[in-house]
């Protein structure tokens, strides 16, 4: 080296000019250290500690896994450094579990939001201490002075209308004071007293979303809640993610791929989910999988972050997605069903789908039109489950054939080992179409007209038993419009006939697609499919999903999968990404966070249901549900608003119903046991002779109000409220800036309708939270919550397949306290206050007809019978919902909660119809966790800390826990008769800990909790299980659904899936066209499409107000609008305006953007309240975040129940509370804006 | 007064700006810099600093010739009142123009150019006020009362006073009568004194003269005399054990 550098310098290889040679020799005098003889480098010994700040700036003395238990299916691992107690920064975690040499891996997982996370700790927006708003806080305190007693305190404030007036009115305005925290404890546990004394438990409530992101936080307030009877709510159909066609077509809440999944898919569409905004730390598989030279399509509106990694983009308008992927299902129909029989599809759908089962086809008034499945009922058969086992025929001989696999094999004594996919040698026949049939013209709906209309096609069909039959593969070709010679009524001339519905020309003018790519798209999608095996791929999400019809367009989505054998395959089939958590301990978990460990069944409610009544937004439908109607429905919805459906669907026991009835029912129990009677009879006679009513029929009576809510873990009014401004006003009873009046409003056929609306329902709104949301300032009291970086949980997500730990970096700060540990102090607080005021009651418990259990064959057929009407008679469990008596010691809630009670080894536990028995698990988890002493409790594993509740759910779950996981698939194969145990084999001793999961994430197991196989490595893939074992869908059938015959989905003609374009706002509430200019110069103002997305800088609220984020983005609200619309109205980038329309008012900045498609804004999703929001103009009030310009509609066939696959369970059927559909009135306002 | 204005106020001045550095130096090593704009303008930038920095060193230069040089000495080389007066006002006129030119070109800079007047902090802003007030006042002594006035000795009671603080003789009577403006001029550079530390210019302290001389790539080797400190262990070093472990 030193040869070298002479040499160099012998030569001459000096510095850039004599001058600065001459200056460096002349440096050598100054300084000591070594010179090189080229002058380039100086070597001095010592001097280092000039940088030693600069070292300590990023030293750390201890590194902490932990994780972001934010509502994002992320789920990433992270390495928190924490310096001097103090949280520094975060840092990816790298070492995840390798998923094999032939894929790329997990690592590297993150994205800026999660990195700017440690911001939060210290901000100004961390909540430090309880608070109490001021007014409660002095009305409370001088009450509990005078009457000694927390709970006469509570009831004296409350009771006393004026002084309910002063604090409700004050929500929402300020003025919060520090509280201790046995303080604030105390009025929480006393208001709970009190409302369950006075009205009931069920008039509590919990709202807490996605168990996944933190689980151990979410069962411990679940687990309160639970244990006093109180309802915890829905979240996944609020949130309007749920993709409602997944159980109607599944009769699965959501199962789908992860993310290294769609490496393995060969063609990939994205319909509706932005993949690399919003799954950004998985989005690297998709852009990976190009180089392996998978084609990429994106359907968006707009020039979205995802459109630029696609190969090609179909710039479908807004909402019209269904109108192209119909026209894709004609042309796959059409050519690789009709002109060509493609033999590895027509084997898929004839094992795994609907498609050649018997329908029956009916005779009416006008013509014929497609009826309910044939079952073994209709053949005669009278055996159990006769009316839930589906027919279909045998391709050979002609011959009905009832084959295993349907409903009706699954919870009876004769289905035992039955319930399987076997066909056992029958070849199911497809189509009737053939020289014995004989055509019928079927009538069908069609929506794409400005009226709706009907469509006459013919299908082939053939008497059985009596019964003029067809399958569901004719009706499937009817309604796409996929004729067949000899079949009349009015077909497509071809693909270019634009006239008839489902013609790529046809799609043209609604979707903007052009009809040749949407052909072609087409065809590449299903040849992918059929040359590998299914490998084609549709990845959906919110943008597709978030309508009011968004069923529909799943279904015809799904139709695209099955028609192409994609579904149950890695690398194929839907992958529905908004929302989609998975809990993959999911049976641990949900013992633990319904205390199903102590008593059962817990109460659970459908949230969007129990909004849109406890709101009053029904009060503001000018429109019955007819407005949804088929034109050839029946007229079942005559008459009836939203409301009245729900009061129905209640009284059926198709929907949970909570608050109950118009009494309390823990005094409905003692006075049954007073008249000496069986409570639930008492219940049925006094519904049937009319002194007790459901609360849901009379929304707005004082005793059937919702009191006490707490929310954890979620910003329900800065993020999910839709139909904020109405929250504010019904519910909360404070300001808002509601634009409309409920005189329009439809007045119920049987729900009682209140000339005057009350104000200001709940008593009490408790939220906890580490940083200030719209939620918390909204608030009663406010308790200062751990951040994700301050406590022991677990995390898991779809995305991965691993569960890894949240750990804290340092003791919750300040006072803030886990969600852990601050139930468990109102608990005790509230077993203390209960000791005396509640005792040991019984409770009535109203459950609806579950999913996955017996009741799913409760209403054979999907007749809606009412027995108020005297259709049937009222029986519990059956025409009704069951009503179960509960026993609840008040008192002793504080220690059950803090132990693992003893009904898990009385009667196992179970998920999706598959019980264990954890013996085993219960002896570890004593020995592990500790035994509790004394008590009710006594001899019982001890949840006493949050790490005994990771451990507790990771040792009750399949997924974390091989022996569970076999012994749960032992008891799958006695009921389907195949071979399932295997599955699981491979991990039967290994049970993943607590300890394991903070040392690394680590891979799940395969289990009969979920559908997928990740059996000796292989990436996840939904309902490979079904298709590889044979193992039955959910379903009536037992396969996938093409074909629904609930009455209630012919009443919306949607038996099968259908175009529905979004809602006319103009005709439902007179809101402007779409387009429509008004006023005029500097007034001028546009009516759009409003859209609410997710956004790139922020998970829903959380981040958006983080420094880190606000700098990356606009910050503050904005909406994007196009240059077109922006030019129409005067206005510029950066401007202020002001977006209006019957719900509230908004004002933002406007970013004008030329990736906005003319006649759309986007408001990206929960932009918070809490960042720069000023006065409107309009009102003078602080203007609404970006769910006051929405509300809730309830679409009819959300409420169905008790009828196979479309029964209740909690997240996986209900309405959902769709916002997509809106448009709003847009102008530019004063620049000067006051805050 | 006459104490308090010219011997504890410098006093106080002068230890604010001695322990003022050191503490700056110990704890905000991060925060010892010119803060340099020159990201966000470099146009004027490239024109207004040279002049103002190098005018001022002259400046500089030109205090250290009148004040810590004492009359005698100059006389003793035989430099006449007169002459010395000859080329201090002109000399000083001269650096104290191409300062002042500098310093405009700056201030209009930090004013009408968006993104510099938005990195100006009120440290900033009080910083300013003073640095332009300090040579303002000291161009009304050079050329004001030097130039265009009669001409004032201040070597005969300015300087002396001020050696004087530093001979811890202090004289504040040597102020007493002495023209306002330079009266104003000392407190209002003891002003900026008192302040310096805490302000961006402590970078005067981190000009890097050495660069001139010094080849461009350094090898620090480890003072084996003289082990590192550390307050924190090193990255390899730490233990990221899991919270079981340390339960």
């Amino acid at each position: 080296m030193t040869e070298t550098t002479d040499s160099r310098a012998a030569t001459g290889a000096g510095m850039d000019t004599g001058l600065t040679d001459s200056l460096l020799r002349l440096g050598r005098h100054f300084r000591r250290g070594e010179t090189s003889a080229d002058l380039r480098t100086l070597h001095q010994i010592g001097g280092r500690s000039a940088d030693v700040f600069y070292r300590d700036r990023w030293a750390y003395d201890k590194v902490v896994r932990s994780t972001h238990g934010v509502n994002c299916t992320g789920s990433c691992s992270w390495k928190v450094y924490v310096k001097d107690g103090i949280i520094t920064w975060e840092a990816q975690q790298t070492d995840y579990p390798s998923i094999g040499p032939d894929k790329p891996e997990y690592e590297p997982r993150g994205c800026p939001r999660g990195a700017s996370f440690s911001w939060y700790t210290y901000s100004p927006a961390r909540v430090r201490y309880p608070y109490v708003r001021g007014t409660l806080l002095e009305l409370y305190r001088e009450a509990k002075e005078r009457l000694k007693d927390p709970v006469l305190a509570w009831a004296d404030v409350v009771d006393d209308a004026e002084k309910a007036r002063r604090y409700k009115s004050a929500r929402g305005k300020g003025g919060f004071v520090r509280a201790e925290w046995w303080e604030a404890a105390e009025i929480v546990a006393a208001a709970h007293v009190h409302t369950i004394k006075r009205y009931g438990p069920d008039r509590v409530a919990g709202f807490s979303p996605i168990p996944a992101m933190s689980m151990v936080s979410h069962a411990a307030g679940a687990r309160f809640i639970s244990l006093v009877g109180g309802a915890m709510l829905s979240f996944y159909d609020w949130y309007a993610d749920l993709p409602v066609a997944s159980p109607q077509v599944f009769g699965d809440q959501t199962d789908v791929p992860e993310s290294a999944d769609w490496f393995d898919a060969g063609y990939l569409i994205m319909w509706g989910s932005n993949v690399p905004v919003t799954r950004t730390p998985d989005a690297h598989y998709m852009t990976e999988a190009r180089y392996r030279g998978q084609k990429v399509i994106v359907v968006s509106p707009d020039y979205g972050d995802h459109t630029k990694f696609a190969d090609e983009w179909l710039p479908a308008r807004p909402g019209t997605d269904a109108a192209l992927a119909m026209a894709m299902g004609h042309v796959i129909l059409k050519e690789f069903f009709v002109d060509r029989q493609t033999p590895p599809f027509v084997d898929y759908v004839k094992r795994y789908t609907d498609l050649p089962f018997l329908v029956t086809v009916a005779e009416g008034d006008e013509g014929w039109l497609p009826g309910k499945f044939l079952t073994a009922a209709d053949l005669g058969e009278s055996g159990e489950g006769a009316a839930a086992k589906t027919v279909l025929l045998d391709a050979a001989t002609g011959e009905p054939v009832v084959p295993r696999g349907s409903l009706g094999h699954r919870f009876t004594e004769s289905g035992q080992g039955r319930w399987n996919l076997d066909l056992g040698g029958v070849d199911p026949l497809l189509s009737l179409h053939g020289d014995h049939a004989e055509p019928v013209t079927v009538r069908l709906p069609r929506f794409d007209t400005t009226e709706p209309g009907v469509l006459c096609r013919g299908v082939p069909t053939r008497m059985v038993h009596g019964r003029r039959v067809t399958t569901v593969f004719d009706l499937l070709l009817a309604q796409y419009g996929v004729g067949r010679p000899g079949l009349p009524g009015d077909w497509p001339t071809g693909y270019d006939d634009a006239a008839q519905p489902y013609t790529p020309a046809w799609q043209e003018p609604i979707t903007g697609v052009p009809a040749a790519a949407a052909e072609r798209i087409a065809r590449e999608f299903a040849d992918n499919a059929e040359r590998s095996g299914g490998r084609s791929m549709i990845l959906m999400g919110a943008g597709t999903n978030h309508w009011f019809h968004s069923d529909q367009i799943y279904r015809s989505f799904l139709a695209l999968v099955m028609l192409t054998g994609c579904q149950g395959v890695n690398g194929g089939g839907w992958a529905h990404y908004v929302g989609q958590e998975k809990c993959r301990p999911i049976t641990g978990w949900s013992t633990l966070a319904f205390g199903l460990d102590w008593s059962r069944p817990p109460r659970q409610m459908q949230g969007t249901v129990y909004w849109y009544l406890a709101t009053d937004q029904w009060r503001y439908d000018p429109f019955t549900a007819e407005a949804m109607a088929s034109p050839l429905a029946k007229g079942r919805f005559a008459g009836r608003t939203a409301a009245d459906n729900i009061a129905l669907a209640s009284r059926l026991g198709w929907m949970p119903s909570y608050p109950t009835f118009n009494r309390n029912p823990l005094d409905l129990a003692d006075e049954a046991e007073r008249l000496g009677k069986d409570a639930a009879q008492h219940v049925v006679d006094g519904l049937s002779t009319g002194h007790l009513r459901f609360a849901c029929e009379d929304p707005d009576a004082p005793e059937n109000f919702p009191r006490c809510l707490t929310v954890w873990r979620a910003n329900l009014l800065g993020s999910s409220a839709k139909g904020n401004e109405y929250f504010l006003r019904h519910l909360l009873g404070t300001d808002s800036n509601l634009q409309t009046s409920d005189h329009a409003g439809v007045r119920p056929a049987e729900v009682t309708w209140r000339d005057e609306a009350p104000v200001g329902k709940l008593d009490l709104l408790l939220s906890l939270d580490f940083r200030m949301t719209s939620t918390t300032l909204f608030s009663d009291v406010v308790l200062p919550a751990a951040t994700w970086y301050e406590k022991h949980d677990l995390s898991s997500t779809d995305m991965h397949p691993y569960v890894h730990a949240f750990s804290p970096a340092i003791s919750p700060p300040w006072e803030a306290k886990t969600d852990f540990e601050a139930f468990h102090r109102i608990a005790r607080g509230f077993s203390w206050l209960a000791e005396k005021h509640l005792g040991v009651r019984r409770d009535i418990v109203a459950v609806p007809l579950q999913h996955d259990t017996a009741d799913a064959t409760a209403q054979p057929g999907g007749r809606v019978l009412d027995w108020k009407a005297g259709e049937c008679e009222p029986i519990p469990g059956r025409t009704m919902p069951r009503l179960v008596v509960v026993e609840r010691d008040y008192a002793a809630v504080g220690e059950k909660m803090a132990a693992l009670g003893p009904l898990v080894d009385r009667l196992g536990v179970t998920t999706k119809g598959v019980t264990v028995h954890p013996d085993a698990e219960v002896e570890y988890l004593k020995a592990a966790n500790g035994v509790i002493p004394s008590g009710i409790a006594a001899g019982r594993p001890s949840l006493a800390r949050d790490t005994h509740a990771a451990e507790a759910i990771l040792a009750l779950s399949g997924t974390t826990n091989g022996r569970l996981a076999t012994e749960g698939f032992r008891a799958l194969e006695r009921r389907t008769g195949t071979r399932l145990a295997d599955l699981a084999a491979e991990n039967e001793g290994k049970r993943i800990t607590f300890a394991d999961t903070q040392a690394r994430p680590v891979p799940v197991i395969t289990s009969p909790e979920w559908s997928g196989s990740e059996t000796g490595g292989r990436r996840y893939a939904p309902f490979t299980i079904n298709t590889e074992r044979l193992k039955p869908w959910h379903t009536l059938t037992g396969r996938q659904h093409f074909y629904l015959d609930h009455d209630w989905m012919a009443e919306l003609g949607e038996q099968l899936p259908i175009f529905r374009p979004p809602l006319d706002m103009t005709a439902l509430f007179d809101e402007p066209g779409v387009g429509a200019l008004e006023g005029a110069g500097g007034h001028k103002a546009i009516t759009v499409r409003y859209l609410t997305p997710h956004s790139k800088w922020s998970i829903h609220s959380a981040y958006q107000d983080n420094l880190h984020m606000l700098t990356l983005s606009r910050g503050g609200q904005t909406i994007w609008m196009s240059d077109v619309d922006a030019a129409k109205i005067g206005v510029s980038d950066n401007d202020w305006i002001e977006a209006v329309n019957r719900n509230g008012v908004v004002v933002a900045r406007a970013i004008v953007s030329h990736r906005m498609p003319e006649g759309t804004v986007f408001m990206y999703h929960a932009q918070d309240r809490a960042v720069d929001v000023p006065r409107t103009e309009r009102t003078g009030k602080r203007g609404g975040i970006h769910n006051a310009l929405t509300r809730l509609m309830i679409k009819p066939s959300h409420l169905i129940g008790g009828y196979a696959q479309q029964s209740f369970a909690l997240n996986y059927h209900g309405p959902t509370g769709n916002q997509r559909d809106e448009v709003t009135t847009i102008r530019r306002r004063s620049q000067e804006v006051q805050y | 007064m006459t104490t308090v204005l010219w011997m504890t106020v410098p006093y106080v001045a002068l230890t604010s700006f001695v322990l003022g550095h050191v503490w700056r130096y110990r704890h905000d090593q991060f925060g010892w810099t010119t803060r340099s704009s020159q990201l966000h303008e470099s146009r004027l930038l490239r024109l207004g600093s040279p002049m103002f920095h190098f005018g001022l060193l002259a400046v500089i230069g030109g205090h250290v010739l009148g004040i810590a040089v004492p009359a005698s000495w100059t006389e003793a080389l035989g430099v006449s009142e007169f002459a010395y007066h000859l080329v201090s006002v002109s000399a000083g006129t001269l650096s104290g123009l191409v300062t002042v030119a500098g310093l405009a070109i700056l201030l209009y800079r930090r004013v009408t150019v968006p993104a510099v007047r938005k990195a100006t902090t009120t440290n900033d802003k009080i910083m300013y006020v003073l640095l332009t007030t300090a040579i303002a006042t000291g161009m009304l002594n050079t050329v004001g009362s030097n130039l265009i006035g009669g001409g004032y000795d201040y070597r005969a009671t300015v300087s002396p006073w001020f050696r004087g603080l530093f001979t811890i003789h202090p004289r504040p009577e040597l102020m007493v009568g002495t023209p306002v403006s330079f009266q104003v001029h000392n407190l209002v550079v003891l002003a900026l004194l008192a302040l310096w530390p805490y302000t961006r210019l402590v970078h005067v302290f981190s000009a890097p003269l050495g660069y001139l001389v010094r080849p461009y790539v350094v090898y620090r080797g480890r003072d084996p005399r003289r082990p590192d400190v550390r307050r924190y262990a090193r990255a390899w070093q730490t233990p990221s054990s899991t919270p079981a472990a340390r339960r």
